[in-house]
């Protein structure tokens, strides 16, 4: 465990050395403030326009952070030949994997937080009050992230980096399908698709925006439910990416 | 790099050959949620719009009023969301378990049939 925390802050810091995070970073505060900036036209609720878009952006900030950020390590990696040292000695292709998407995984959940902390000052700024649940949605959307970084490694050992994205835009979008929406794609194989849609999460348990906006409460034990179904694709989806990685010959 | 996902299929054929089980809220929901504390103030109450010109008009006589946070028929989408669907909060837990279940037997497998250059 040692050895991949060392190798998660090796990444950490390398990543934050790419200028790829710092511009992601910068749209998102740049589109919060965007958001701020639109006049309300003395129509009452604009916090919930606020809460909600803001929401809505961080959740695309965690689609472009999963992409952004690790797309390129494995490919990279591979061809600079600096995984062949790595594995011939200190770490095996499951601690290598770990200590990337940890260290990929911390850089993504401070690049949230500070896209939360951000939303935070647009409503204190506008003079409306922070809802109390903002920081636990932000979480739950951290943790929709984390799967698509699951998913994006997943893709970055057997494809390359142009097609990566839009692969990974694709799961995106036909995870926020209901599953009478994604059987609507091909009627004529409905069993097909609704056995395929097994594979993907139903990404509305991650999204607690409206009740939010709409100053609804929700339990506590909803948030722990969503971030163990998060966590558990995640761990899923690693452990295809693994069985992937662990049949690739690097020579 | 066939063998992840042999074994993922055969896993989802089971799973499908299983029944039903994917799902969405409004295919499971029991009847007291679907119809919710205002669903039988609108019989016989049409809100089509083929008519233009009778709804303008009887807008006034047809105006009703609904208590904010109840489910209504304009409010279906909001409430067929899962934070405010409990009954499947246990089919959120059912799947996690399958997915940290068929995450350990990936791992298993392509350990026991892993190739000889891995560590």
């Amino acid at each position: 465990m040692r050895a991949v925390w060392t190798f998660a802050l090796m990444t950490m810091r390398s990543l934050l050395r790419r200028r790829t995070i710092w511009g992601i970073v910068l749209v998102i505060i740049l589109a919060l403030l965007g958001i701020g900036q639109v006049p309300s036209f003395d129509v009452s609720g604009q916090s919930r326009f606020i809460v909600e878009f803001g929401l809505f952006g961080l959740e695309m900030g965690a689609l472009l952070l999963a992409i952004g950020l690790a797309s390129n390590i494995y490919p990279r990696d591979r061809e600079n030949r600096t995984i062949q040292p790595l594995l011939a000695v200190p770490l095996s292709r499951v601690r290598y994997l770990l200590g990337r998407f940890l260290g990929a995984a911390i850089v993504s959940g401070a690049a949230m937080l500070v896209g939360c902390l951000g939303l935070m000052l647009v409503l204190t700024l506008n003079g409306f009050e922070i809802p109390t649940s903002l920081l636990p949605a932000t979480l739950l959307l951290l943790v929709e992230g984390w799967f698509l970084l699951a998913v994006v490694f997943f893709f970055s050992f057997w494809t390359s980096p142009p097609l990566n994205a839009p692969l990974t835009v694709m799961i995106f979008i036909v995870s926020q399908m209901s599953v009478r929406e994604f059987v609507g794609l091909l009627p004529g194989a409905s069993g097909l698709m609704r056995t395929l849609r097994l594979l993907l999460p139903h990404m509305d348990v991650f999204h607690i925006k409206d009740p939010i906006a709409h100053g609804i409460d929700v339990p506590l034990v909803y948030f722990l439910l969503a971030a163990l179904y998060g966590i558990a694709y995640s761990v899923f989806m690693l452990s295809v990416a693994l069985a992937v990685f662990r049949e690739r010959d690097l020579r | 790099m066939r063998r992840p996902f042999v074994l993922l299929a055969v896993a989802l054929l089971a799973a499908g050959c299983g029944g039903k089980a994917d799902y969405d809220i409004a295919e499971v929901a029991p009847d007291e949620h679907l119809s919710g504390e205002h669903g039988n103030h609108h019989q016989g109450h049409d809100h089509g719009g083929d008519d233009v010109e009778r709804d303008i008009s009887g807008a006034v006589e047809n105006r009703h009023h609904h208590e904010p946070g109840v489910r209504n028929h304009g409010t279906q989408w909001f409430f067929n969301q899962p934070w405010a669907a409990p009954f499947i909060w246990d089919k959120i837990v059912r799947d996690s378990v399958i997915l940290l279940v068929l995450a350990a037997a990936v791992l298993l497998f392509s350990r026991l049939t892993g190739r000889r250059w891995q560590r």
